[in-house]
Protein backbone atom coordinates (compact mmCIF):
# COMPACT_ATOMS: atom_id res chain seq x y z
CA UNK A 1 0.00 0.00 0.00
CA UNK A 2 1.68 3.33 -0.91
CA UNK A 3 0.42 5.33 1.97
CA UNK A 4 2.58 3.65 4.10
CA UNK A 5 5.42 2.98 2.03
CA UNK A 6 5.59 6.27 1.73
CA UNK A 7 4.84 7.58 4.76
CA UNK A 8 7.76 8.90 5.74
CA UNK A 9 8.32 10.76 2.42
CA UNK A 10 4.44 12.16 2.93
CA UNK A 11 5.35 13.48 6.32
CA UNK A 12 8.60 15.05 5.15
CA UNK A 13 7.05 16.76 2.40
CA UNK A 14 4.66 18.24 4.33
CA UNK A 15 6.55 19.55 7.14
CA UNK A 16 9.23 21.06 4.91
CA UNK A 17 6.44 22.54 3.16
CA UNK A 18 5.48 24.27 6.19
CA UNK A 19 8.79 24.96 7.68
CA UNK A 20 9.27 27.24 4.32
CA UNK A 21 6.16 28.44 4.38
CA UNK A 22 6.50 30.29 8.28
CA UNK A 23 10.06 30.55 8.55
CA UNK A 24 10.82 33.24 6.15
CA UNK A 25 9.97 36.16 8.92
CA UNK A 26 9.81 35.87 12.68
CA UNK A 27 6.25 36.82 12.49
CA UNK A 28 5.96 33.74 10.19
CA UNK A 29 2.65 31.97 11.86
CA UNK A 30 1.76 35.49 12.62
CA UNK A 31 1.01 36.94 9.45
CA UNK A 32 -0.62 33.89 7.99
CA UNK A 33 -2.90 34.79 11.18
CA UNK A 34 -3.24 38.51 10.92
CA UNK A 35 -4.54 38.20 7.15
CA UNK A 36 -8.14 36.57 8.05
CA UNK A 37 -8.16 38.86 10.96
CA UNK A 38 -8.03 41.93 9.12
CA UNK A 39 -10.07 40.39 6.10
CA UNK A 40 -12.69 40.10 8.65
CA UNK A 41 -12.67 43.99 10.12
CA UNK A 42 -13.04 45.31 6.53
CA UNK A 43 -15.94 42.74 5.68
CA UNK A 44 -17.65 43.29 9.23
CA UNK A 45 -17.07 47.09 8.78
CA UNK A 46 -18.82 46.81 4.79
CA UNK A 47 -21.51 44.65 5.59
CA UNK A 48 -22.47 45.51 9.17
CA UNK A 49 -22.35 48.75 8.84
CA UNK A 50 -23.26 50.09 4.84
CA UNK A 51 -25.33 47.43 4.04
CA UNK A 52 -26.91 46.70 7.66
CA UNK A 53 -27.48 42.90 7.68
CA UNK A 54 -28.69 41.83 10.70
CA UNK A 55 -27.32 38.41 11.67
CA UNK A 56 -26.37 36.88 15.51
CA UNK A 57 -22.76 37.06 16.36
CA UNK A 58 -22.15 38.44 12.76
CA UNK A 59 -18.09 39.45 13.26
CA UNK A 60 -17.46 35.60 14.11
CA UNK A 61 -19.77 34.50 11.39
CA UNK A 62 -17.78 35.73 8.61
CA UNK A 63 -14.64 34.91 10.34
CA UNK A 64 -15.80 31.53 10.41
CA UNK A 65 -16.21 31.78 6.57
CA UNK A 66 -13.02 33.19 5.90
CA UNK A 67 -11.22 30.25 7.91
CA UNK A 68 -13.04 28.07 6.28
CA UNK A 69 -13.01 29.38 2.61
CA UNK A 70 -8.83 30.30 3.03
CA UNK A 71 -8.34 26.45 3.04
CA UNK A 72 -10.16 25.69 -0.31
CA UNK A 73 -8.81 28.77 -1.41
CA UNK A 74 -5.12 28.40 0.10
CA UNK A 75 -5.17 25.09 -0.35
CA UNK A 76 -6.09 24.27 -3.92
CA UNK A 77 -4.11 27.18 -5.14
CA UNK A 78 -1.23 26.22 -3.57
CA UNK A 79 -1.13 22.12 -4.52
CA UNK A 80 -2.32 22.72 -8.29
CA UNK A 81 1.52 24.05 -8.94
CA UNK A 82 2.80 20.88 -6.86
CA UNK A 83 3.81 18.63 -9.53
CA UNK A 84 5.50 21.83 -11.11
CA UNK A 85 7.30 23.56 -8.52
CA UNK A 86 8.99 20.20 -8.18
CA UNK A 87 10.18 19.09 -11.68
CA UNK A 88 13.11 17.12 -10.55
CA UNK A 89 11.09 14.75 -9.05
CA UNK A 90 8.89 14.27 -11.60
CA UNK A 91 11.94 13.59 -14.11
CA UNK A 92 14.74 12.35 -11.85
CA UNK A 93 13.42 9.95 -9.75
CA UNK A 94 10.02 8.16 -9.60
CA UNK A 95 7.51 8.59 -6.72
CA UNK A 96 3.61 8.05 -6.63
CA UNK A 97 3.08 11.31 -8.32
CA UNK A 98 0.18 12.08 -6.00
CA UNK A 99 2.57 12.60 -3.17
CA UNK A 100 3.02 15.84 -4.14
CA UNK A 101 -0.29 17.01 -4.08
CA UNK A 102 -1.21 15.03 -1.09
CA UNK A 103 1.88 16.60 1.16
CA UNK A 104 0.96 20.28 -0.04
CA UNK A 105 -3.14 19.47 0.63
CA UNK A 106 -2.06 18.04 3.79
CA UNK A 107 0.54 21.26 4.75
CA UNK A 108 -2.82 23.85 3.79
CA UNK A 109 -4.86 21.51 5.87
CA UNK A 110 -2.08 21.79 8.80
CA UNK A 111 -2.27 25.45 8.32
CA UNK A 112 -6.43 25.30 8.22
CA UNK A 113 -6.30 23.54 11.69
CA UNK A 114 -4.10 26.06 13.38
CA UNK A 115 -6.74 28.91 11.95
CA UNK A 116 -9.20 27.48 13.41
CA UNK A 117 -7.08 27.19 16.79
CA UNK A 118 -6.62 30.33 17.34
CA UNK A 119 -10.17 31.19 16.46
CA UNK A 120 -11.78 29.36 19.83
CA UNK A 121 -10.13 31.98 22.27
CA UNK A 122 -12.03 34.27 19.93
CA UNK A 123 -15.60 32.08 20.08
CA UNK A 124 -15.69 32.89 23.57
CA UNK A 125 -14.71 36.44 23.72
CA UNK A 126 -17.65 37.33 21.04
CA UNK A 127 -19.89 35.12 23.55
CA UNK A 128 -20.31 32.11 21.28
CA UNK A 129 -22.88 29.50 22.34
CA UNK A 130 -20.42 26.54 22.73
CA UNK A 131 -21.64 23.31 23.09
CA UNK A 132 -20.09 19.39 22.74
CA UNK A 133 -21.35 20.07 19.45
CA UNK A 134 -18.03 21.70 18.73
CA UNK A 135 -16.80 18.11 18.32
CA UNK A 136 -18.10 17.65 15.23
CA UNK A 137 -15.11 19.72 13.83
CA UNK A 138 -12.64 16.98 13.17
CA UNK A 139 -15.67 15.19 11.71
CA UNK A 140 -16.44 18.28 9.09
CA UNK A 141 -12.63 19.19 8.62
CA UNK A 142 -11.60 15.76 7.62
CA UNK A 143 -14.33 15.89 5.06
CA UNK A 144 -13.27 19.02 3.92
CA UNK A 145 -9.78 17.36 3.71
CA UNK A 146 -11.04 15.11 0.63
CA UNK A 147 -12.74 18.00 -0.96
CA UNK A 148 -9.78 19.79 -1.31
CA UNK A 149 -7.61 17.28 -2.50
CA UNK A 150 -9.82 15.85 -5.13
CA UNK A 151 -9.67 19.07 -6.37
CA UNK A 152 -6.12 19.55 -6.52
CA UNK A 153 -5.29 16.35 -7.73
CA UNK A 154 -7.75 17.49 -11.18
CA UNK A 155 -5.70 21.22 -11.03
CA UNK A 156 -2.15 20.01 -10.49
CA UNK A 157 -2.71 17.43 -13.38
CA UNK A 158 -4.16 19.91 -15.22
CA UNK A 159 -1.74 22.61 -15.00
CA UNK A 160 1.36 20.45 -15.95
CA UNK A 161 -0.27 21.22 -19.59
CA UNK A 162 -2.30 24.14 -19.18
CA UNK A 163 0.01 26.71 -17.66
CA UNK A 164 -2.33 29.45 -17.49
CA UNK A 165 -5.08 27.38 -15.18
CA UNK A 166 -3.81 29.34 -12.12
CA UNK A 167 -5.29 32.37 -13.47
CA UNK A 168 -8.37 30.84 -14.40
CA UNK A 169 -8.96 29.55 -10.96
CA UNK A 170 -8.07 32.73 -9.30
CA UNK A 171 -11.17 34.17 -11.20
CA UNK A 172 -13.38 31.04 -10.26
CA UNK A 173 -12.31 31.36 -6.16
CA UNK A 174 -12.91 35.38 -6.41
CA UNK A 175 -16.23 34.21 -7.80
CA UNK A 176 -16.89 31.27 -5.15
CA UNK A 177 -15.78 33.60 -2.41
CA UNK A 178 -19.00 35.99 -3.37
CA UNK A 179 -21.37 32.75 -4.44
CA UNK A 180 -20.57 31.43 -1.24
CA UNK A 181 -22.05 32.90 2.01
CA UNK A 182 -19.23 34.24 3.59
CA UNK A 183 -19.74 37.95 4.13
CA UNK A 184 -23.31 37.93 3.44
CA UNK A 185 -26.36 36.18 5.83
CA UNK A 186 -27.50 33.43 4.09
CA UNK A 187 -31.08 34.68 4.16
CA UNK A 188 -30.59 37.48 1.47
CA UNK A 189 -30.10 34.92 -1.37
CA UNK A 190 -33.89 35.36 -3.28
CA UNK A 191 -35.64 32.29 -2.80
CA UNK A 192 -36.44 31.70 -6.07
CA UNK A 193 -32.66 31.04 -6.43
CA UNK A 194 -32.00 29.18 -3.02
CA UNK A 195 -32.41 26.01 -4.33
CA UNK A 196 -29.45 26.05 -6.88
CA UNK A 197 -27.32 28.08 -3.89
CA UNK A 198 -27.31 24.79 -1.50
CA UNK A 199 -26.33 22.72 -4.35
CA UNK A 200 -22.48 24.03 -3.31
CA UNK A 201 -20.88 22.00 -1.13
CA UNK A 202 -18.69 24.52 0.38
CA UNK A 203 -22.04 26.39 0.83
CA UNK A 204 -23.33 23.40 3.06
CA UNK A 205 -20.02 23.47 4.78
CA UNK A 206 -19.38 26.88 6.07
CA UNK A 207 -23.18 26.44 7.48
CA UNK A 208 -22.36 23.11 8.55
CA UNK A 209 -18.89 24.60 10.59
CA UNK A 210 -20.79 28.08 11.67
CA UNK A 211 -23.51 25.67 13.54
CA UNK A 212 -21.53 23.83 15.42
CA UNK A 213 -18.84 26.37 15.61
CA UNK A 214 -21.07 29.17 16.91
CA UNK A 215 -25.03 28.36 17.30
CA UNK A 216 -24.13 25.42 19.29
CA UNK A 217 -26.49 23.57 16.91
CA UNK A 218 -25.51 20.09 15.61
CA UNK A 219 -25.33 19.53 11.82
CA UNK A 220 -27.69 18.43 9.62
CA UNK A 221 -27.91 14.61 9.09
CA UNK A 222 -28.80 15.50 4.69
CA UNK A 223 -25.74 17.90 5.26
CA UNK A 224 -23.25 15.82 5.89
CA UNK A 225 -24.57 12.80 3.61
CA UNK A 226 -24.49 15.61 0.64
CA UNK A 227 -21.00 16.51 2.29
CA UNK A 228 -19.49 12.77 2.21
CA UNK A 229 -20.71 12.08 -1.48
CA UNK A 230 -19.50 15.24 -2.64
CA UNK A 231 -15.75 14.54 -1.19
CA UNK A 232 -16.36 11.06 -2.58
CA UNK A 233 -17.23 12.30 -6.14
CA UNK A 234 -14.54 14.85 -5.90
CA UNK A 235 -11.93 11.91 -4.50
CA UNK A 236 -13.04 9.36 -7.32
CA UNK A 237 -12.81 12.14 -9.92
CA UNK A 238 -9.54 13.77 -8.98
CA UNK A 239 -7.95 10.26 -9.23
CA UNK A 240 -9.04 9.16 -12.50
CA UNK A 241 -8.19 12.69 -13.92
CA UNK A 242 -5.15 12.28 -12.42
CA UNK A 243 -4.05 8.69 -13.49
CA UNK A 244 -5.01 9.82 -16.91
CA UNK A 245 -2.70 12.49 -17.43
CA UNK A 246 -0.03 11.49 -15.46
CA UNK A 247 2.07 9.33 -17.85
CA UNK A 248 3.41 11.87 -19.43
CA UNK A 249 4.02 14.13 -16.59
CA UNK A 250 7.89 13.42 -17.12
CA UNK A 251 8.06 14.83 -20.98
CA UNK A 252 5.93 17.43 -20.55
CA UNK A 253 7.15 19.32 -17.87
CA UNK B 1 1.19 -1.73 -23.55
CA UNK B 2 2.76 -2.41 -19.64
CA UNK B 3 1.60 -1.72 -15.99
CA UNK B 4 3.76 -0.56 -13.43
CA UNK B 5 6.42 -3.30 -12.69
CA UNK B 6 9.33 -1.06 -11.35
CA UNK B 7 8.91 -2.54 -8.01
CA UNK B 8 11.01 -4.88 -6.72
CA UNK B 9 7.51 -7.09 -5.59
CA UNK B 10 8.63 -9.45 -8.52
CA UNK B 11 11.33 -10.72 -6.92
CA UNK B 12 11.86 -13.88 -8.05
CA UNK B 13 15.18 -15.88 -6.70
CA UNK B 14 15.11 -18.17 -9.58
CA UNK B 15 16.07 -15.82 -11.92
CA UNK B 16 19.54 -14.52 -12.74
CA UNK B 17 19.10 -11.50 -14.43
CA UNK B 18 18.22 -8.26 -12.53
CA UNK B 19 17.02 -6.16 -15.36
CA UNK B 20 15.37 -7.67 -18.36
CA UNK B 21 14.57 -5.09 -21.37
CA UNK B 22 12.55 -6.96 -24.16
CA UNK B 23 11.27 -5.01 -27.36
CA UNK B 24 11.58 -1.36 -26.27
CA UNK B 25 10.48 1.66 -28.24
CA UNK B 26 9.65 4.78 -26.92
CA UNK B 27 8.46 7.57 -29.25
CA UNK B 28 7.97 11.45 -28.01
CA UNK B 29 5.91 13.89 -30.44
CA UNK B 30 7.08 16.76 -30.84
CA UNK B 31 4.89 19.62 -31.32
CA UNK B 32 5.45 22.36 -34.01
CA UNK B 33 4.12 24.60 -32.00
CA UNK B 34 4.14 23.83 -28.50
CA UNK B 35 0.85 24.64 -26.35
CA UNK B 36 1.44 25.36 -22.98
CA UNK B 37 -2.03 26.78 -21.84
CA UNK B 38 -5.95 27.09 -22.46
CA UNK B 39 -5.83 29.82 -24.58
CA UNK B 40 -3.24 28.83 -27.13
CA UNK B 41 -5.55 25.02 -27.21
CA UNK B 42 -8.40 27.19 -27.74
CA UNK B 43 -7.11 29.26 -30.32
CA UNK B 44 -5.53 26.24 -32.01
CA UNK B 45 -8.74 24.37 -31.91
CA UNK B 46 -10.47 27.54 -33.53
CA UNK B 47 -7.26 27.56 -36.36
CA UNK B 48 -7.83 23.19 -36.35
CA UNK B 49 -4.09 22.94 -36.63
CA UNK B 50 -1.80 20.65 -34.51
CA UNK B 51 1.34 19.20 -36.08
CA UNK B 52 3.80 17.61 -34.93
CA UNK B 53 7.03 15.27 -35.39
CA UNK B 54 7.54 11.76 -34.72
CA UNK B 55 10.73 11.08 -33.05
CA UNK B 56 11.41 7.26 -31.79
CA UNK B 57 14.26 7.71 -29.26
CA UNK B 58 14.10 4.05 -28.87
CA UNK B 59 13.58 1.78 -31.41
CA UNK B 60 13.21 -2.30 -30.31
CA UNK B 61 16.09 -2.18 -27.48
CA UNK B 62 16.79 -5.01 -25.66
CA UNK B 63 19.08 -6.82 -23.53
CA UNK B 64 19.22 -8.30 -20.32
CA UNK B 65 21.72 -7.43 -17.01
CA UNK B 66 22.61 -10.26 -14.17
CA UNK B 67 22.56 -10.20 -11.05
CA UNK B 68 25.91 -8.64 -9.43
CA UNK B 69 26.94 -7.50 -13.37
CA UNK B 70 28.44 -4.19 -13.88
CA UNK B 71 26.83 -2.98 -17.02
CA UNK B 72 27.42 -0.20 -19.42
CA UNK B 73 25.13 1.60 -21.77
CA UNK B 74 27.48 4.19 -24.30
CA UNK B 75 26.51 5.95 -27.53
CA UNK B 76 26.58 8.99 -28.92
CA UNK B 77 24.75 12.80 -27.07
CA UNK B 78 21.09 11.93 -28.35
CA UNK B 79 20.92 8.50 -28.97
CA UNK B 80 18.51 7.76 -26.37
CA UNK B 81 20.70 6.35 -23.45
CA UNK B 82 18.94 9.24 -21.06
CA UNK B 83 15.62 7.95 -22.15
CA UNK B 84 16.60 4.29 -21.24
CA UNK B 85 17.49 5.23 -18.33
CA UNK B 86 14.55 7.21 -17.40
CA UNK B 87 12.62 4.11 -18.23
CA UNK B 88 14.24 2.18 -16.38
CA UNK B 89 14.13 4.41 -13.23
CA UNK B 90 10.15 4.46 -13.97
CA UNK B 91 10.09 8.03 -14.89
CA UNK B 92 8.48 7.79 -18.13
CA UNK B 93 6.69 5.05 -19.89
CA UNK B 94 7.54 2.86 -22.57
CA UNK B 95 5.23 3.09 -25.86
CA UNK B 96 5.91 -0.77 -26.87
CA UNK B 97 8.09 -3.50 -25.35
CA UNK B 98 8.41 -4.83 -21.11
CA UNK B 99 10.81 -3.77 -18.75
CA UNK B 100 11.68 -6.07 -15.54
CA UNK B 101 13.51 -5.36 -12.51
CA UNK B 102 14.02 -7.33 -10.06
CA UNK B 103 15.03 -6.13 -7.11
CA UNK B 104 14.83 -2.77 -5.27
CA UNK B 105 16.62 0.19 -7.47
CA UNK B 106 18.06 3.34 -6.43
CA UNK B 107 18.02 6.09 -9.47
CA UNK B 108 21.31 8.34 -9.64
CA UNK B 109 20.21 9.85 -12.43
CA UNK B 110 20.55 12.90 -10.31
CA UNK B 111 22.32 13.73 -7.39
CA UNK B 112 20.37 16.19 -4.72
CA UNK B 113 16.87 15.82 -6.13
CA UNK B 114 14.40 17.33 -3.67
CA UNK B 115 17.17 19.27 -2.60
CA UNK B 116 16.02 22.54 -0.56
CA UNK B 117 18.50 25.13 -0.62
CA UNK B 118 16.46 26.69 2.78
CA UNK B 119 16.71 23.86 4.53
CA UNK B 120 19.99 23.16 6.91
CA UNK B 121 21.88 20.22 6.10
CA UNK B 122 20.61 17.47 8.60
CA UNK B 123 17.02 18.22 7.46
CA UNK B 124 18.20 17.64 3.85
CA UNK B 125 19.86 14.43 4.66
CA UNK B 126 16.00 13.15 6.45
CA UNK B 127 14.22 14.31 2.73
CA UNK B 128 16.71 13.57 0.60
CA UNK B 129 16.92 9.94 2.06
CA UNK B 130 13.14 9.44 2.50
CA UNK B 131 12.77 10.91 -1.49
CA UNK B 132 15.06 7.45 -1.98
CA UNK B 133 12.65 5.45 0.06
CA UNK B 134 14.79 5.37 2.95
CA UNK B 135 12.85 5.19 6.30
CA UNK B 136 13.22 7.96 8.70
CA UNK B 137 14.85 5.34 11.42
CA UNK B 138 17.16 3.86 8.95
CA UNK B 139 18.09 7.43 8.03
CA UNK B 140 18.64 8.12 11.77
CA UNK B 141 20.48 4.99 12.22
CA UNK B 142 23.05 6.07 9.04
CA UNK B 143 23.11 9.86 9.95
CA UNK B 144 26.54 10.04 11.55
CA UNK B 145 27.98 7.89 8.79
CA UNK B 146 26.78 10.01 5.93
CA UNK B 147 28.06 13.21 7.54
CA UNK B 148 31.41 11.49 7.72
CA UNK B 149 31.54 10.32 4.67
CA UNK B 150 30.93 13.90 3.22
CA UNK B 151 33.49 15.44 5.43
CA UNK B 152 30.51 17.96 6.67
CA UNK B 153 29.81 17.22 10.30
CA UNK B 154 30.86 20.87 10.96
CA UNK B 155 28.19 22.27 8.82
CA UNK B 156 25.27 20.30 10.18
CA UNK B 157 23.22 23.05 11.03
CA UNK B 158 23.83 25.10 8.27
CA UNK B 159 21.57 26.05 5.71
CA UNK B 160 22.47 24.19 2.05
CA UNK B 161 21.89 27.76 -0.04
CA UNK B 162 25.57 28.59 1.98
CA UNK B 163 26.97 25.77 0.98
CA UNK B 164 29.15 25.38 -2.38
CA UNK B 165 28.15 22.78 -5.22
CA UNK B 166 31.06 20.57 -4.07
CA UNK B 167 29.80 20.22 -0.75
CA UNK B 168 26.12 19.88 -1.32
CA UNK B 169 26.89 17.09 -4.31
CA UNK B 170 29.06 15.51 -1.69
CA UNK B 171 25.82 15.08 0.67
CA UNK B 172 23.80 14.25 -1.98
CA UNK B 173 26.07 11.20 -3.06
CA UNK B 174 26.67 10.22 0.91
CA UNK B 175 22.89 10.30 1.42
CA UNK B 176 22.24 8.44 -1.69
CA UNK B 177 24.72 5.79 -1.55
CA UNK B 178 23.00 4.96 1.99
CA UNK B 179 19.59 3.53 0.04
CA UNK B 180 21.69 -0.37 0.26
CA UNK B 181 19.63 -0.87 -3.06
CA UNK B 182 19.95 -4.39 -5.49
CA UNK B 183 20.40 -2.19 -8.48
CA UNK B 184 21.86 1.39 -9.23
CA UNK B 185 21.24 2.87 -12.34
CA UNK B 186 23.65 5.98 -12.73
CA UNK B 187 24.20 8.64 -15.22
CA UNK B 188 27.40 9.86 -15.23
CA UNK B 189 27.13 11.24 -11.82
CA UNK B 190 30.30 9.92 -10.49
CA UNK B 191 32.82 12.83 -11.36
CA UNK B 192 31.21 14.57 -8.09
CA UNK B 193 33.52 16.89 -5.39
CA UNK B 194 37.46 17.29 -5.65
CA UNK B 195 39.63 14.63 -6.64
CA UNK B 196 39.86 13.11 -2.74
CA UNK B 197 36.17 13.17 -2.91
CA UNK B 198 36.20 11.46 -6.34
CA UNK B 199 38.66 8.89 -5.25
CA UNK B 200 36.69 7.89 -2.21
CA UNK B 201 33.36 7.42 -4.07
CA UNK B 202 35.46 4.97 -6.55
CA UNK B 203 36.44 3.60 -3.97
CA UNK B 204 32.64 2.87 -2.53
CA UNK B 205 31.39 2.07 -6.20
CA UNK B 206 34.13 -0.57 -6.37
CA UNK B 207 32.84 -1.51 -2.76
CA UNK B 208 29.39 -1.66 -3.72
CA UNK B 209 30.68 -3.60 -7.07
CA UNK B 210 31.96 -6.40 -5.36
CA UNK B 211 29.29 -6.71 -2.64
CA UNK B 212 27.12 -8.15 -5.70
CA UNK B 213 24.92 -5.66 -6.81
CA UNK B 214 23.77 -4.48 -9.71
CA UNK B 215 24.43 -1.36 -11.81
CA UNK B 216 23.93 -0.06 -14.94
CA UNK B 217 26.12 2.90 -16.11
CA UNK B 218 25.70 5.11 -18.60
CA UNK B 219 28.80 7.11 -19.62
CA UNK B 220 31.13 8.78 -21.76
CA UNK B 221 34.13 8.01 -20.33
CA UNK B 222 34.94 5.17 -22.49
CA UNK B 223 38.12 4.22 -19.98
CA UNK B 224 35.49 3.87 -17.19
CA UNK B 225 33.25 1.92 -18.98
CA UNK B 226 36.07 -0.39 -19.89
CA UNK B 227 37.30 -0.58 -16.61
CA UNK B 228 34.19 -1.08 -14.58
CA UNK B 229 31.70 -2.74 -16.84
CA UNK B 230 32.37 -7.03 -18.04
CA UNK B 231 29.14 -5.99 -20.72
CA UNK B 232 27.94 -2.81 -22.72
CA UNK B 233 25.68 -2.39 -25.17
CA UNK B 234 26.03 0.68 -27.90
CA UNK B 235 22.60 2.90 -28.77
CA UNK B 236 22.74 4.61 -31.47
CA UNK B 237 20.04 6.55 -32.84
CA UNK B 238 17.61 4.86 -30.62
CA UNK B 239 18.95 0.89 -31.94
CA UNK B 240 21.20 -1.36 -30.17
CA UNK B 241 24.17 -1.24 -32.54
CA UNK B 242 26.14 -3.31 -30.72
CA UNK B 243 26.26 -5.26 -27.12
CA UNK B 244 28.52 -7.95 -25.64
CA UNK B 245 32.06 -7.21 -24.00
CA UNK B 246 32.43 -4.06 -22.86
CA UNK B 247 36.24 -4.33 -24.80
CA UNK B 248 34.13 -5.11 -28.27
CA UNK B 249 31.59 -3.15 -28.05
CA UNK B 250 33.80 0.67 -26.65
CA UNK B 251 35.77 -0.44 -29.97
CA UNK B 252 33.14 -0.34 -31.78
CA UNK B 253 31.85 2.84 -30.54
CA UNK B 254 35.17 4.33 -31.63
CA UNK B 255 35.05 2.64 -35.19
CA UNK B 256 31.78 4.36 -35.55
CA UNK B 257 33.28 7.71 -33.78
CA UNK B 258 35.93 7.84 -36.72
CA UNK B 259 34.72 9.32 -39.65
CA UNK B 260 34.99 6.98 -43.33
CA UNK B 261 35.03 4.16 -41.05
CA UNK B 262 31.71 2.24 -41.59
CA UNK B 263 30.45 -0.60 -39.19
CA UNK B 264 30.21 -3.47 -41.28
Amino acid sequence: MWLMQYRDLIWNLTITDLKIKYQSSVLGFAWSLLNPLLMMLVLYFVFANVFRFNQEHFALYILVGIIAWRFLANGTSTAMLSIVAKPSLVTKIYIPRHILVLSSTLSSFISSILEFCVLIPLLFVFGANITPYILFFPIAHAIFFFIVYGLSLVLAALYVYYRDLNQIWEVVIQLGFFLAPICYPITIVPPKFLPYYVLNPVTILIETYRNFLIYGVPPGLRSMVYLVVSAAMLMIIGKLVFKRFERRFAEVI
Amino acid sequence: MTGNQYSGKNKNPDNNDAIVVKNLSKQFRIPHERKITVYQHLAGLIAGSYSYEIFDALKDVSFTVKHGETFGVIGPNGSGKSTLLKILAGVLYPDKGTVQMNGKIAPFLELGVGFHPDLTAEENIYLYGAIMGLTKKAIASKYEEILDFAELKRFENMKLKNFSSGMAVRLAFSTAIQTNPDILLVDEVLAVGDESFQRKCSQKIDEIRRGGKTILLVSHDLGMVQRLCERCVLIKDGLVKSSGSAERVVKDYKNILSPGNMMP
